[in-house]
């Protein structure tokens, strides 16, 4: 059965919280800012396009997302994506991991205005 | 994901949102186990005071350093070989550990002298030492005695010494992780910038949140320096007290343990712009994933590659000799902070284990999400469960083995439940290929032992036979699997040598060449 565009995205959400750290960074402003970089750029990586790194954060974000879109690999059905596809798909992917992580998270020290 | 209420903490009911049982269809967003709050009235904690976190924990790996707690000598007793990070300068900081031993008329006429005496004495043992870590404590800290000022009188006085201070009394948080953020705070205020390095690579990072446990440090250095990485300085585990004082200087943070240092790499991108990035140094997938993040990020991933093929090339048959044995027995996750999400999810993938339950002493909810996300579905996570608790799951999900710290692991002990030291580890060092294979043979020998099946024999009732019964671990282990995998000529044992660490320290590296000064790398 063909995988549908929510299946596939979250199949690669499940990816992430299994597999990455980067998303879980314990300030709201911090994960807001990592889940924008770091999806943005795997986004831009996986259309083929080219994401900017020209400062040393860029190049971190970028390094994440690579190494993402690296072990991805295993998923073959993404290789086969349209571009409007993937962007649309990564962008309810963002959705769901701020939604998750910050906006309905139950973690009470995202707000802390302290590190 | 619905909440857990334990039996036997009925009668507190606050303990209710402490625990939750992971299911497949909710998420984290759905229950969260509190966390990071003072302990609950009437429970019996097993966590350690925000002191010991600052010292124990994060202050006392640096590793050429006097640590000397200013208060009673009951305070430092915990110092000694309880825990295992070594240091390539033949481990000074765990030979020696230093108390102003504080007694009642200090807290009535106050220590200021008796510590300023102190610390010109310990100085004058070691006159090769000269820089000094002061932890205040309780006592010190609740009669107000200044140590700074005393601190700063000694500097002049000695001007070759260097002193740092930190501030973090036992009742400063709820747990020692409120000493984890005390001391990362103090160091980048205090000490952060004040000593410029001199910069051997293109690459330079620093290598934050690792504590050189039986030699973690070492190994993963190793894997940097073949890389052609410089480590600027490591906190703080085998890390010199200069060095971390140079740590302005990095490309890169590269963070181990989030729940203990995250703070000190937070600082440092916002007041320097160092990148954070998040890594894993335990099992192969999750290190290889790691190194070639780094790898990445300075445009050296063809270096990276190849240590990974020629890592996973000399351990993965070892590894998978103890996964093919490993397969299906339950695990109860219980360490302190980071190791339950470090090692949730490969422990599963690598090595077959199943993993009932997680646990955190003094993690935030941070870790919680973490860890949750990364064991499966039916594990039962509980934050800072008190003993009864711990017996208690331990008799409902039956594992197989308990990796956890020493006070937890005498009690799973009495009830017949193997234990792995989590904190200190058994034969490590865990961290790295090699590393990764070592505790999965750690894991067996105690999954394994026959001497588990001998406790169970009730010697007042049971009949003991002298004549037979002779068992050993390979005889247990390999009754129900596969004749093949038995009888494989490429899986085996562990074969490296009884210490992994000593061939490194005198190792030669490949020289790379240096290109120049990268703005952005």
């Amino acid at each position: 059965m063909d995988m549908t565009l929510d299946s596939k995205k979250d199949t690669l959400m499940d990816y992430i919280m299994k597999n990455c750290l980067w998303q879980f960074n314990s300030r709201a402003w911090d994960r807001e800012l990592q889940n924008e970089n770091i999806i943005k750029k795997a986004t831009q990586l996986l259309c083929h396009e080219s994401p900017e790194k020209s400062t040393p954060a860029d190049r971190c974000y970028w390094a994440e997302a690579k190494q993402l879109v690296d072990e991805w690999q295993c998923f073959p059905w993404l290789s086969k994506m349209t571009a409007t596809d993937t962007k649309c798909m990564m962008g309810k992917l963002k959705n769901d991991l701020d939604s998750q992580l910050i906006t309905n998270s139950l973690n009470e020290e995202l707000n802390d205005p302290n590190y | 994901m619905p909440y857990h209420e334990f039996e036997c903490s009925k009668c507190i009911p606050e303990r209710i949102k402490h625990a939750v049982d992971k299911t497949p269809a909710e998420n984290l967003s759905d229950a969260l186990p509190l966390g990071y709050l003072n302990t609950i009235p009437g429970t019996l904690s097993e966590r350690g005071c925000a002191y010991c976190g600052a010292k124990h924990v994060i202050g006392t790996p640096m590793k050429d350093v006097i640590h000397l707690s200013h208060g009673p000598i009951g305070c430092t007793y915990d110092t000694w070989q309880t825990k295992r990070y070594i240091s390539d300068n033949d481990n000074f900081q765990l030979k020696y550990t230093f108390a102003s031993d504080m007694k009642e008329k200090h807290i009535v006429f106050g220590a200021e002298k008796v510590l300023k005496d102190n610390i010109i004495e310990a100085f004058k043992a070691f006159p090769h030492i000269k820089r000094m870590s002061i932890y205040q404590t309780c006592a010190s800290a609740l009669i107000g005695d200044d140590i700074k000022a005393v601190a700063q009188e000694v500097m002049e006085e000695m001007p070759d010494v260097d002193i740092f201070i930190c501030n973090s009394p036992g009742f400063a948080g709820p747990s020692q992780s409120g000493g984890h953020h005390k001391i990362n705070i103090a160091w980048v205020n205090d000490k952060v910038g004040q000593v410029e390095p001199k910069i051997t690579s293109d690459y330079v990072i620093n290598y934050v949140g690792e504590y050189n446990i039986q030699g973690d440090q070492e190994v993963m250095q190793d894997y940097f320096k073949r890389m052609g990485i410089q480590v600027l300085s490591t906190f703080t585990g085998n890390g010199s007290y200069d060095d971390l004082r140079a740590m302005h200087r990095a490309h890169l943070n590269v963070l181990e343990c989030a729940r203990s240092a995250e703070y000190i790499c937070n600082e440092l991108r916002k007041r320097y712009g160092i990148p954070r990035m998040d890594i894993d140094g335990c099992g192969f997938g999750p290190l290889a994933s790691s190194l070639r993040k780094i790898g990445l990020f300075f445009g050296i991933e063809d270096r990276a590659e190849a240590i990974i093929e020629e890592e996973t090339k000399r351990w993965k048959p070892e590894l998978d000799w103890y996964a093919a044995r490993l397969q299906g027995k339950k695990v109860c996750l219980w360490p302190g902070g980071s190791k339950l999400w470090h090692w949730a999810h490969v422990i599963h993938e690598e090595m077959g284990l199943e993993v009932v339950s997680v646990y955190t002493k003094f993690g935030h909810q941070g870790d919680m999400e973490k860890g949750i996300s990364r064991c499966e579905a039916g594990a039962l996570a509980i934050d800072d469960p008190n003993e009864l608790e711990g017996l208690e799951a331990m008799y409902k999900l039956k594992p197989d083995l308990i990796i956890t710290g020493k006070r937890p692991g005498e009690v799973a002990k009495k009830i017949r439940v193997p234990y792995l030291n989590a904190h200190a580890y058994h034969n490590g060092p865990y961290k790295g290929f090699e590393g990764w294979v070592r505790f999965a043979r750690d894991i067996y020998n105690a999954v394994y032992s026959p001497i588990h099946k001998l406790a169970f024999v009730d010697i007042s009732k049971d009949a003991i036979s002298t004549d037979k019964n002779f068992v050993t671990r390979q005889m247990l282990s390999d009754k129900d699997i596969d004749p093949a995998v038995v009888n494989s000529k490429e899986l085996h044992e562990y074969t490296g040598e009884f210490d992994s660490i000593k061939k490194l320290r005198n190792k030669e590296y490949p020289k790379f060449p240096q290109k120049g000064k990268l703005t952005a790398v």
